[in-house]
């Protein structure tokens, strides 16, 4: 019964303030959006980078 | 064990007090130590003065940028982040022991880093881009920093999750921890790219590891680089709002809106840190306009929303003090004799126009191209972390002194001018610099003239004016620093006790009353003043464009 109590009393936030209001949910979410866009995007990018040719690297090097 | 405030009536945590105190003082030092290394480089790159030989230049470089851009203010930051989660929150510090854990951490990082620099082992500057190679003490010192840092930023969430069990504050936390809440998310992002930079580089360095990739290594390095700079971002937009409160009584004349601001940053301004490799080839041009251009301008209309926010909270609060005449008279019979107030509106100035209107200029992909890799990108900076960030922190310090360390501040008609020294001495060099690097200038050089080189460059004769301007700024922003540093040592150690309301020298204002009355714009010389802002913003937008078409025709 106390229970029940407590619930009607509870105040009723929309969806736009639980979200703004959980500071772990904005972390995962910071995170996540930083990790996909700048880093995870960015090192396939570098990663997918064709290595030097051989004669090239030496030429340059000479 | 706690004390009650007289002042502000906060419920303040001793050990939590103990570990602001501290993390502070090493804030003041580490701002000691960068400034005294600015004043020698600046008069290096004073051509007809020259001081340093290019070994000292660059290890001075490397020790004023780490000093100022992450030692000041991270220090500063830490204690930020405990006053405000467990002062403002009337709540207890969740774990004492493992904060000084953290205090230890950082200060054996500082420490260490700085010691390898002065030694000679780290000429590498901040950056110390791969394949430089440091000592590997050097590298060390910095992961135990920021993981100091991190352990710091964890206890921070974990006073959170103790007030909000202990249920110390309303249905939402207030603004200014809110806000701080972002910079410590902000935090996470940053350390955690540290982390994944500096351990392999530390290992390379200890020769485990056979090479770091040099684009590797710089992407993600300007992932904790550039975040860096905007968990300053965030705390001082929060010390804006707190300062308004404090001083004014004022709070944001629409919080909600504030918050999604603050939410924003969360999501999208580590992203900018992207315009750091606008110049490298091995990233696409979708990598780098996504997230210059989309992403980043969410977090740019998130400053522009603070930027209206702040003012606005002032003015909103004044007018409902009776100061209602015309557009100003909110703003001529505002508290200017508070060394406080004056700090917060000359940052907002100083950001808004010099650091925030280049800051979106140079953060574009066809504008940076005219002063990539020249001292006007230091000079941004300039206007963003020091007349932004440091002028803001300054600022709070003069509330921080009789609040936290219980002493008056000596000086006080010192400083009452503290600050505006400080804003026209930081104005003037970082102005200075600016145009220095549209006129072709190069950062990051101990010899401009290029004596001595296979090759010459004749600069626009305007250059010697500007070069000028820069020492002089350099020195008025070195003086006012030091003024600071004196007046704080002196107040904090030596300054007679605050014993009540009535040592208090700083006004603590209550909340401004209900406004009577309605009608048209709350805030209408904000808005006035907003106008003028962005005004100015689209002329330099298109005078940089036309630069930008002036380098080379196009038929």
């Amino acid at each position: 019964m106390e229970n029940e109590n407590e619930k009607e009393n509870k105040p009723k936030y929309s969806f736009g303030r639980m979200i703004m209001d959980d500071y772990m949910l904005l972390l995962f979410l910071g995170v996540t959006i930083y990790a996909i866009f700048y880093l995870l995007w960015g090192v396939m990018e570098l990663s997918n980078l064709p290595t030097i040719p051989e004669e090239l690297k030496n030429s340059l090097l000479k | 064990m706690f004390r009650t405030c007289d002042i502000t009536g906060f419920k303040v945590d001793l050990q939590s007090e103990k570990l602001i105190r501290y993390n502070a003082v090493f804030a003041v030092i580490s701002l000691l130590l960068a400034v005294v290394a600015a004043i020698l480089l600046i008069f290096t790159r004073y051509q007809p003065v020259h001081l340093l030989n290019a070994e000292w230049y660059y290890r001075l470089l490397t020790f004023h940028g780490l000093n100022a851009l992450i030692f000041w203010i991270i220090f500063f930051e830490i204690a930020g982040l405990y006053f405000g989660s467990t002062v403002i929150l009337n709540t207890k510090f969740c774990n004492p022991r493992w904060g000084w854990i953290a205090f230890a951490l950082m200060v054996a990082g500082l420490l260490m880093s700085n010691t390898l620099i002065l030694m000679g082992k780290a000429d590498v500057m901040l950056t110390s881009y791969t394949p430089l190679k440091a000592h590997p003490l050097y590298y060390l010192g910095i992961i135990l920093f920021a993981v100091g840092a991190l352990v710091a930023v964890a206890l921070f969430f974990g006073n959170l999750m103790i007030a909000r069990r202990d249920r110390t504050y309303g249905d939402t936390l207030p603004l200014f921890t809110y806000g701080l809440m972002t910079a410590a998310i902000i935090a996470v992002i940053t350390l955690a790219s540290g982390a994944l930079i500096y351990i392999p580089t530390f290992l390379w360095s200890l020769g485990l590891i056979g090479n770091i990739d040099a684009g590797m290594y710089k992407l993600i390095w300007w992932g904790l680089g550039h975040s860096s700079q905007q968990i300053n971002v965030a705390a001082m937009v929060s010390i804006w709002y707190m300062v308004s409160f404090l001083s004014v009584g004022g709070t944001s004349i629409n919080e909600r809106v504030s918050r999604s601001a603050f939410v924003l940053y969360i999501l999208f301004i580590c992203l900018a840190s992207a315009h750091h490799l606008l110049t490298d080839p091995g990233v696409s041009n979708a990598w780098k306009v996504w997230n210059t251009s989309y992403a980043m301008y969410l977090a740019v209309l998130a400053s522009m929303i603070h930027a209206f926010a702040v003012p606005s909270s002032f003015e909103s609060a004044q007018r409902r003090w009776g100061y209602n005449k015309g557009l100003f008279e909110w703003l001529s019979k505002a508290p200017w004799s508070n060394p406080a107030f004056a700090s917060i509106i000359l940052a907002v100035i100083g950001f808004g126009f010099i650091g925030g209107t280049t800051g979106v200029i140079f953060g574009m992909e066809q504008t940076n191209i005219i002063v990539h890799n020249t001292i006007a990108i230091p000079g941004h900076f300039k206007g963003t972390v020091v007349i932004g960030t440091t002028l803001t922190f300054m600022g709070i310090t003069y509330y921080l002194i009789p609040l936290i360390f219980r002493r008056k501040i000596v000086g006080f008609k010192l400083a009452q001018w503290q600050p505006w020294l400080f804003f026209i001495g930081i104005a003037i060099l970082s102005i200075s610099m600016i145009v220095l690097g549209q006129l072709g200038v190069p950062r990051r050089h101990w010899d401009s003239t290029f004596s001595g080189g296979p090759f010459t460059h004749n600069f626009n004769p305007a250059v010697d004016f500007f070069w000028v301007l820069m020492m002089l700024g350099g020195c008025i922003a070195f003086i006012s620093t030091i003024l600071w540093i004196l007046i704080v040592v002196v107040s904090v150690f030596f300054g007679p006790k605050v014993n009540g309301p009535q040592d208090m020298q700083l006004t603590v204002s209550p909340l401004a009353p209900e406004a009577k009355s309605h009608k048209g714009f709350e805030a209408p010389g904000t808005l006035v003043l907003t106008f003028i802002f962005l005004l100015v913003f689209i002329a330099l937008f298109f005078l940089n464009w036309k630069w930008l078409a002036a380098t080379w025709q196009v038929n």
